[in-house]
Formats: C-alpha cells, sequence, structure tokens
C-alpha cells in the first residue's frame, strides 16, 4: 500500500515559529509528494502553554517515542507497553536539561527565580502515536487530546481519543516530564486499532485542530475535504492562510495547529 | 460570552492591587497568628506578583500577558512599588518579574517523603514592603485605581476585562467606598465589566472565608461591605475554582476574608493549565 505522508504546522497568532510548542515527527522521512509503500510510524505532542520548556518537552518526546515504536510497534499494542515508551522519554529529558541548564550556566544566562518552579514541577505535553503496519493494520495509543481521525469512503470512521469537539477543554491530561509512575500513565493512555484500505486517509492533529474537526463533522460537514487539498498543496503558506481565515471566522481556537495527514489514496 | 477573551502578548490585560497602608494596619490579624495585617498584605502581594510571573514564565523571560500596578493608600494614595519601579504605575509583567527590589531567602517546611517535614529555603521577591500609617483613603484609592483601568481601556477595548484587588482591613475614613467600588465596575471592555476583589484582612477571631455567596456567615458591617463591592467570578474562574476544591455557585464572588487570595491568579486563563495526571 502506498502512503503520501504531509505535516503542515502554524504558530498561535502573536508567537513566532520558534515559539509554536506542537511538535510532529514522522518516520521515515520523506517528501509530501514521494510515497512510501512500508510501515509508517507517526508521533505528535502539544506543549501546555503555561508550563516551561513545553517546545522541547514536546520534540523529546516526539522523537524518542518515534524511535521506540519504530524498534518495537507492539509497544502501541498494550497500555504498559506505551508507558514504558513514555519513561524512556523522561531519561531522554533527563539528559536534555541537564545540557540545557548547563547551557545557561556556560552562558551567563543562570535560571532565574521565575524559572525555578516551572523547572521544579517539569514540563507538560500530550502524546499520540500512530503505526502504519505494512500488513493493512494500524495501532495508536494516546494521552491527552492530541487526536486521530480515520475517513473512509467519504465519512469519519473513528476519532481517537477525543470523538466530540465539547470534550476538548483547557485541561487535558498531560505527561509531566518528571513523571515516572508507569502505572498512572498506563491508566490514563487511550489505545485505538483497526485496519486500513485503498483511498483511506488519516489525519492526525492537535487540539484546536482536532475541535475544529469535530465540530465540522457535528455540522455534518466534510472537513477532511479542505484538509486533503491543503495537504496536497503542500504549502506551508497557504496552510497558515487558511488558519489564519479560520480563526478569524472564529471557528478555530486560536493556539498552534499541528497536522499530519497519511493519504492512502 | 464574555469573559471569554483571550489574554495574550497581543491582547493583555491588567490587574491594579491597591494596599491599605493605614495605621490600622499595625494591628495582628485575628486567630493564633502573631503577624501584622501589614505585613500580611504585604506579603499576599508579593505572592501574587511572584505567582503572576511564575504563571507566565517561558524559558526567553516572562510574558507580558499582564501590565500590573500596585498602589498603596494611607498618608497618600500612589505607587507602592519599591526598588528600581518606584513611582511607576502600570508596569509590564516581565519588567515586574527582572525588578523586585531584592530577593530574599525565606525558610519553608516541605514535606520530606517519609511523613514529615523537612526545612528548606526558597527565594522571595519583594516589591512591596509593609506599611502603616496615617487613615484610610480607600474612596480615594478606588478612583485611581478607576482612573488607570479606564486609560488602560482605551487602548486595549478588546481585552479581557481589567482587574483591581483591594487588600484592607475595610475601615474606610473617606466615606462609604461603595460609590468609587461601582465607578470601577462600570467601565468595561468589550469582553465584559471590570472586575473588583478585596482581600479583607481582620483582627477580629471569626473563621476564614473564601469566595462566599452570601454575606450571612460574614462577622462584621467592614466585611459585608466588602463583599457587597466585590465582583461575582465570571463563569469560566468559577469552574476552575470548583475544579480547586473551592465551593461556589453563581453567587460566588471575589471576595476572602482573613484568607489566602493569591489562588485567584490561577483562576485565569492564560493557555493549556500544566495539571498532573490523577
Amino acid at each position: 500500500m502506498w502512503a503520501y505522508v504531509s505535516t503542515l504546522s502554524v504558530p498561535k497568532d502573536g508567537a513566532t515559529a520558534e515559539e509554536c510548542e506542537d511538535a510532529a515527527v514522522v518516520v521515515p522521512v520523506i517528501a509530501s509528494d514521494e510515497p512510501t509503500d512500508g510501515p509508517v510510524s507517526v508521533a505528535v505532542a502539544d506543549g501546555a502553554s503555561e508550563s516551561l520548556l513545553a517546545r522541547p518537552w514536546a520534540r523529546v518526546l516526539v522523537d524518542s517515542t518515534v524511535e521506540a515504536v519504530r524498534a518495537k510497534p507492539e509497544v502501541l499494542h498494550s497500555e504498559a507497553g506505551f508507558a514504558r515508551v513514555v519513561l524512556g522519554a523522561v531519561d531522554d529529558w533527563d539528559v536534555w536539561l541537564a545540557a540545557y541548564v548547563a547551557e545557561r550556566e556556560e552562558t551567563a544566562r543562570p535560571i532565574k527565580w521565575y524559572e525555578q518552579p516551572g523547572l521544579e514541577r517539569g514540563a507538560y505535553a500530550t502524546l499520540l502515536a500512530f503505526h502504519l503496519t505494512d500488513v493493512g493494520l494500524w495501532h495508536a495509543a494516546a494521552l491527552g487530546d492530541s487526536c486521530l481521525f480515520q475517513v473512509r469512503a467519504d465519512s469519519m470512521l473513528r476519532a481517537f481519543p477525543v470523538d466530540t469537539a465539547i470534550a476538548l477543554g483547557t485541561s487535558p491530561a498531560l505527561l509531566n516530564s518528571r513523571n515516572r509512575d508507569d502505572e498512572l500513565i498506563a491508566s490514563r493512555t487511550g489505545l485505538a486499532g483497526g485496519d486500513y484500505q485503498e483511498g483511506d486517509q488519516f489525519f492526525l492533529g492537535t487540539d484546536a485542530l482536532a475541535h475544529w474537526f469535530l465540530t465540522e463533522v457535528e455540522q455534518e460537514d466534510c472537513p477532511w475535504e479542505v484538509l486533503r487539498d491543503l495537504s496536497a498543496a503542500g504549502s506551508a503558506e497557504e496552510f497558515a492562510e487558511w488558519v489564519a481565515a479560520e480563526r478569524a471566522g472564529g471557528r478555530m481556537k486560536n493556539d498552534d495547529v499541528t497536522l499530519v495527514h497519511v493519504d492512502l489514496g | 460570552m464574555a469573559y471569554s477573551a483571550e489574554i495574550s502578548r497581543v491582547n493583555p490585560t491588567c490587574f491594579v492591587f491597591l494596599v491599605d497602608q493605614s495605621a490600622s494596619m499595625n494591628d495582628p490579624i485575628g486567630g493564633d497568628s502573631p503577624q501584622r495585617k501589614a505585613d500580611v498584605v504585604a506579603d499576599a502581594i508579593n505572592r501574587l506578583l511572584t505567582e503572576l510571573s511564575v504563571k507566565c514564565a517561558k524559558e526567553e523571560g516572562v510574558r507580558d500577558y499582564f501590565h500590573v500596578a500596585v498602589i498603596g493608600y494611607g498618608s497618600t494614595v500612589g505607587s507602592a512599588y519599591a526598588g528600581a519601579l518606584a513611582g511607576r504605575d502600570l508596569v509590564p509583567l516581565s519588567e515586574v518579574a527582572d525588578n523586585p527590589a531584592r530577593v530574599e531567602e525565606r525558610v519553608k517546611k516541605v514535606p520530606d517523603g517519609a511523613g514529615g517535614l523537612v526545612e528548606t529555603t526558597t527565594r522571595f521577591p519583594v516589591w512591596m514592603d509593609p506599611v502603616a500609617n496615617a487613615g484610610t483613603p480607600m474612596g480615594r484609592a478606588l478612583q485611581y485605581a478607576e482612573s488607570i483601568v479606564s486609560k488602560w481601556l482605551v487602548d486595549h477595548p478588546g481585552c479581557f476585562p481589567p482587574i483591581v484587588l483591594n487588600l484592607t482591613d475595610g475601615e474606610a475614613t473617606d466615606g462609604d467606598p461603595d460609590g468609587p467600588a461601582s465607578g470601577i465596575r462600570a467601565h468595561a471592555s468589550a469582553d465584559g465589566a471590570a472586575l473588583l476583589f478585596n482581600l479583607h484582612v481582620s483582627a477580629g477571631d471569626a473563621e476564614p472565608v473564601t469566595f462566599p455567596d452570601t454575606d450571612t456567615n460574614l462577622p462584621d458591617a467592614y466585611s459585608k461591605t466588602l463583599f457587597g463591592m466585590s465582583s461575582v467570578l465570571p463563569t469560566d474562574m468559577r469552574s476552575y475554582a470548583a475544579t480547586q476544591g473551592f465551593s461556589v455557585s453563581d453567587a460566588t464572588r471575589g471576595f476572602v476574608y482573613n484568607a489566602d487570595i493569591a489562588s485567584i491568579v490561577q483562576f485565569l486563563d492564560i493557555g493549556t493549565r500544566a495539571t498532573d495526571l490523577r
């Protein structure tokens, strides 16, 4: 099965691209107009705006997760497997954070008093992991409100882990960069899976996009059409313009927006 | 819906703290605490500014989601900032965070993980020192806050409504404060009327009260007046207060009697909240 994969991201209005706290990674790394015919692994994370270092934590989470999923896709078959993936990311974070604090000291920018409580609390982010096998099946695991939608024959087949717009609030479940409680993480993890067919489309997005998507579905519209077109165009500018128009129209919350589109078309 | 405007760097709002610095603030607060009321409100202000700064801190610095004034009232009415910010009214939060008058080391007790407590030191920034002398021109102070709010709204007509937080023992010496309080609440952005909250520090022995919805259990005329001056908490702030264990209703007001008010900072929504898994 051939798959086209594209990733688009826009920061919150008023923020720079460097301040975007969403992160997404796809393996294998391919251009959006080049197909791949093997397994595809995706991770999406959304750093919580009230936490310090949310952006690098989201980045460490997706990198560590995709590497783990790639090495052993079965980690997405159980809550305990997903929790072990998260604990691996927490280990990676400790290494990252030690280097960060050392770099701040070395460059004469020591941690300020107002950063200390945030550093002690740790950084926070959601995590969604997805794996498309080469035998017609997919698996996903999630903690928080970054969402996956499967579309088949012009209708939404699956929404995961949230399936109504109203359920997307401002206090999603979040992974803390110091959380080593694998039982707690497993207990809050959602799992999903199913089969796929030629023509199916998967959309993975952070909460503002997910809220927009589910609202459109609830109004019996077909949000996948515009997203598929934007994805096919592959233009970051065009995507940013579309997001700006949706925000201006009050149809999309002003938040970082990330979309990963896996098109089996 | 009112009180739903985004609080951001492109659409900031303002916080005006009013601090009673009259002679009666030399008296101790009620209950077992030996603290003077003036010390209690100075600590409250310094904690509020700390909580605001930490809430808005990112790795590149503190973001200017808020502009903050600290106005004292006693022998005069005016800025109560000490140090580099002395004499200024509204100050962007990043400047506030970078310019405490000093940072003290304070000892606090934290859980030791084995059921006991252990002493540790923590950094405590100080922007304002306790002051207690002269009368209580609360009416003038509320009018001063109103002028700050009014000017702010000219430049920020779409902001989350300004918040005025008055910390006092309630004994105004320049007339009934209810009129000037109404003056503040009469100003509005496109998102709703300005909010006035009150912290009443009292020498009375009555039980502390946090965010009540009636004045029935309040102990004296001062606390009832301050309750009556206080705005009803907007829906989202009330909902968040409920998730934090506060008992709330549609009539819950931004009023606290002899208790901690710093939690009010956490009721404000500046984006996805950092909450632990439970």
